[in-house]
């Protein structure tokens, strides 16, 4: 049950029988969570892509990432992976810490945070900057361009090579090698575990070569040399690598792209930034709440009941963060963006163990190649709004997004 | 979060988990951002004793 034609078909209740890559689901998916939120059934069960529980309330969100005991991270892809990936070579590597339980997922949290904390991502402030700028010049001049394929696209995974000391000039095919694993590849086995050997294979030669050329402040030379502290493998260095790649691009990549599409339909809120700058760090939460790109899933450790749900051993939950964030239980008007929001107590990153580790590194690559485009192309329209292409299922964002200027 | 929210007082260590930077009472003035920073923490974790 991992392909588009056997779980195809319509969708007559979505609380019993939701698809997540139903095209209309995947353009817009807020109505249908709406539906399911205000129904009997605020917890929908599926039994496609292989079954799993869909909450769609903030405080249901919030409660199932509390309880890490019984609601494991021991796979957090939205749909069951093939056989096939559960063999073959690095079959045991993982995305800790992302993936990993307690004890271990102390330790491996522990080793990355640093990397990530505020002060330490705040170096790659100015070359996001130069960066977002030297994009702008590329089509700055013939008065159109794709917001998604020619900017936002092009931003977080090339602060995630320098992060991780690969050559950003390989930044298109990083890309394709995450869109395999994260886009196409959830409804098509063999292109996902395709690009994930070759993420893994790239790693693991980066890995030979820094055991052979260590390197002075370099995150892959120092991950390896933490073994006095921690225990750690290889494996562990591998997955920390194929983690940061696939959840460090195409996560941030959305936000940038969602929060661009919505700029370019509403010259109100662009007019509010340029008058108002102290109105940037909550109208970046406020983007992060609203087109929240993330859901992730959860891996049921033993028959339970939640909510009055008969949860099994094994089931998936689908933690979507974006329905949890439109939850007018929890935000007055969820459904409005309202750029200095006063409460917002957002999910976009997760809660509990699991929240996050690179919010801090998202936030601003967000904030900055908003502001620089902004500050070059303060008057922008989307070209046609319905030949905008959207991604989805694990990671909800605009991919062609055509603007004029 | 609240070390954007109030920066005056949160602030984060090298792990980038969130630190307390004034000791004893809050200035008046910084009263308005710390609320804010309580109204916005994603985790619920600021307690603000009055």
């Amino acid at each position: 049950m991992t392909t588009l034609e056997e779980n195809a078909g319509p969708v007559n209740d979505p609380t019993t029988d939701f698809n997540i890559f139903d095209p209309e689901f995947v353009r817009d998916p807020y109505p249908t969570m709406e539906e399911i939120r205000e129904s009997q059934c605020p917890i929908a069960h599926s039994g496609r892509w292989g079954g799993s529980w869909f909450p769609t309330r903030y405080d249901d969100v919030v409660a199932i990432a509390q309880e890490h005991d019984i609601f494991t991270s021991r796979d957090i892809i939205v749909v069951p992976r093939s056989a096939a990936a559960a063999e073959g070579p690095y079959a045991g590597v993982a995305a800790p810490p992302i993936t990993s339980d307690p004890p271990d997922h102390h330790w491996h949290r522990r080793l990355i945070l640093p990397v990530f904390a505020p002060q330490a991502v705040a170096k790659y402030e100015q070359s996001t900057r130069d960066l977002c700028n030297q994009l702008i010049d590329k089509f700055i001049a013939k008065g159109e361009a794709d917001a998604g394929t020619d900017y936002a696209q092009q931003i977080p995974v090339r602060v995630i090579a320098t992060m991780l000391g690969v050559p950003t000039e390989m930044a298109d095919e990083f890309t394709g090698w995450v869109r395999g694993v994260l886009e196409v590849g959830l409804t098509d086995p063999k292109v996902r575990l395709e690009s994930r050997l070759k993420i893994l294979k790239f790693f693991q030669a980066q890995l030979d070569d820094r055991k052979k050329n260590p390197r002075e402040n370099d995150l892959i030379t120092d991950l390896l040399n933490s073994g006095d502290k921690y225990p750690v493998t290889d494996q562990y260095v591998l997955g920390v690598c194929n983690l940061m790649l696939v959840a460090g691009i195409d996560t941030t990549w959305s936000a940038i792209g969602s929060s661009l599409w919505h700029l370019a339909q509403h010259p109100e809120h662009r007019e509010q930034l340029r008058a108002n700058p102290d109105l940037w760090p909550t109208a970046i939460e406020e983007l992060l709440r609203a087109y929240s790109p993330v859901t992730m899933a959860r891996i049921v450790d033993r028959d339970t009941e939640f909510q009055g749900c008969p949860m099994k051993a094994g089931d998936r939950i689908l933690m979507s963060f974006p329905a949890a964030n439109r939850d007018p239980r929890q935000f007055e008007q969820p459904d409005e963006v309202i750029l200095d929001r006063e409460h917002n107590r957002h999910v976009a990153f997760g809660s509990g163990i699991h929240r996050c580790a690179g919010s801090n590194l998202a936030r601003l690559e967000l904030r900055v190649s908003l502001q620089v485009w902004l500050e070059r192309i303060p008057e922008f329209s989307l070209i046609d709004p319905a030949a905008v292409t959207w991604a989805g299922g694990q990671v909800h964002g605009p991919r062609v997004c055509r603007v004029r200027f | 979060m609240c070390s954007i929210a109030a920066p005056e007082v949160f602030g984060s260590d090298e792990l980038g988990h969130a630190t307390v930077l004034i000791v004893g009472d809050l200035p008046v003035e910084l009263h308005a951002k710390t609320r804010r920073a309580q109204a916005n923490c994603p985790e619920d974790a600021i307690i603000i004793e009055e």
